[in-house]
């Protein structure tokens, strides 16, 4: 006969040799090696305090003929702590899913039991096969101000737990980052990079639920972002950059009217373009260089601080650099 | 009147759609901002929940994705319109009860209605140009007034103004499907399924 038996992590466990009278000779093992008589008490076996490690196939043989009396599959584990759900639409007005973990193992199996509850109406959240502790609602109705209430409840062989969420539907909007971010220089212009991006494709009808976008950039030997945000298009170009920088770039996106922000997208990298230097000519040698981004830096002669007429694109925002955060920035490229 | 599909007649839906939905966009951010100060004036909780009021047209749809524009444009016309009725309402029981005590309370409430009222003509003239035209008023507007305490009738105005914040989103929506090129008033979006 073989059980699974659980048990908590600190508790004291008696195992009983199956129907085995209390004085019989018994041997008991522990993932097939004996268990020394001290842990006996007559045929029962005793583990006190037990932990994880003790988890294993504890298995009873009669004494002399060595007949398997009993087995049984120890797991040692604990009770679920209150799990921590999240929900979130992505692909509004598709729909939203919920996803959840627990905050500790419990080293035992669990299963979770969600319901969705919208004003008087119960809403089944379809389990997704991957990720498994996700599942995902369609929309029955759009624009309500009827709270959605979520409970999920874990439940192991030890004990329960669970946790609510209440919100409204606009609230848990977020998209999903732009695609394909894309840099690059821009010729002749050594201040300009162009940058343009995709909607994310996790986003059904941008027509209709447009993006807004806020995109963040600086230089990579500096720290500071600089932010702009756009209402409408995806694609913007900076006009203030270092001549001759590295910058790194990334942008977010959120429906123009609902909802939160996006995490941001993957960084992107770019250099504006820069002019390659004269030709040097002696009577030994001719000497070819390349622009690289090894060259020193020189701002141009006209460079301003905050160029404000430079803000391009309908709805940029443009968040100028100070004298005094300009003039620190020089101060670590000459050190 | 142009034919509802020619060039001029889908010209003028698109400027109207336009101007529309930038109105939408103002109309909301303005009653968002007048929920917080009401909602401070008349010292409501602002957690507070209240259960769909009676005569106050709730945003919420079903199937919204399926609605032909004519639909979508009869159901935000017949709202707006009871929402001036309403709002308007509201000023004269806000004026009755603080006379001039709070008048930027009362301003706000007046910009809104202006906002609404400036809306229901766009809807109106977007019928206009469907070959149904603009249904007629009669009918329209709240029923008569309730016999509410002080306490229930700023209850009732906070869901009034909950829910113009919504229509304000659906509406910009609305008018979006509408102002999509190569769809007729008849005709309704099919939104492409997503994994």
């Amino acid at each position: 006969d073989s059980h699974i038996q659980y048990e908590r992590v600190g508790a004291d466990v008696t195992m009983k040799c199956g129907s085995m009278d209390w004085d019989a000779a018994v041997t008991w093992t522990a993932n097939g090696t004996d268990i020394d008589e001290s842990h006996l008490n007559g045929s029962y076996l005793i583990l006190k305090n037990v932990d994880l490690t003790q988890s294993g196939q504890y298995s009873c043989y009669e004494g002399s003929s060595w007949h398997l009396k009993y087995q049984t599959y120890l797991r040692v584990g604990t009770p679920p702590k209150e799990p921590v759900l999240m929900c979130r639409s992505n692909n509004y007005p598709k729909g939203f899913y919920c996803s959840w973990h627990l905050p500790t193992p419990t080293y035992i199996p669990n299963s979770f039991n969600i319901s969705v509850i919208h004003g008087t109406r119960e809403m089944v959240c379809e389990k997704d096969v991957f990720p498994k502790n996700r599942c995902h609602i369609r929309y029955l109705q759009l624009f309500s101000t009827v709270k959605y209430k979520v409970t999920l409840t874990v439940t192991n062989a030890l004990g329960k737990d669970s946790t609510t969420l209440t919100f409204d539907e606009f609230a848990i909007v977020k998209p999903d980052p732009p695609e394909s971010v894309v840099a690059k220089p821009v010729p002749n212009n050594p201040r300009r990079l162009e940058v343009s991006w995709q909607n994310p494709s996790s986003w059904p009808d941008p027509e209709s639920f447009p993006l807004k976008f806020f995109l963040r950039y600086r230089p990579l030997i500096l720290d500071q972002w600089q932010h702009v945000e756009l209402s409408d298009g995806t694609s913007h170009t900076i006009t203030d950059a270092y001549a001759g920088k590295e910058y790194i770039i990334q942008v977010a996106a959120k429906d123009n009217d609902i909802g939160t922000w996006s995490d941001w997208s993957v960084a992107v990298h770019a250099t504006p373009w820069t002019e390659e230097p004269k030709h040097l000519t002696t009577e030994a040698q001719v000497t070819e260089t390349t622009s690289a981004s090894t060259s020193s830096f020189m701002p141009p002669p006209t460079t301003k601080i905050c160029d404000k007429g430079a803000v391009v694109g309908s709805g940029a925002v443009a968040v100028c650099w100070t004298a005094g955060l300009v003039l620190a920035a020089y101060g670590v490229l000459f050190i | 009147m142009a034919a509802p599909d020619s060039p001029s007649a889908a010209l003028r839906r698109h400027d109207l759609c336009s101007r529309g939905i930038r109105l939408a966009g103002k109309m909301r951010s303005d009653v968002v901002d007048l929920l917080d100060t009401y909602v401070e004036r008349q010292g409501l909780d602002a957690s507070a929940s209240v259960a769909a009021v009676e005569g106050v047209p709730a945003a919420a749809a079903e199937r919204w994705d399926e609605q032909t524009g004519t639909q979508r444009l009869l159901e935000n016309l017949v709202a707006y319109r009871t929402f001036r009725a309403l709002l308007a309402q509201m000023l004269e029981e806000h004026r009755e009860q603080l006379g001039e005590a709070d008048a930027a309370l009362g301003q706000a409430l007046a910009a809104i209605l202006l906002q609404v009222s400036a809306f229901a003509y766009h809807l109106e003239e977007l019928l206009r140009l469907e070959s149904s035209g603009p249904p007629s008023e009669e009918g329209a507007g709240p029923s008569p007034p309730l016999h509410l305490s002080l306490f229930e009738r700023k209850l009732r105005g906070l869901g009034v103004l909950r829910e113009l914040a919504q229509w304000a989103v659906r509406s910009a929506r609305d008018l979006r499907q509408l102002a999509k090129p190569g769809l007729g008033s008849s005709s309704a979006p099919s939104l492409a399924e997503s994994p």
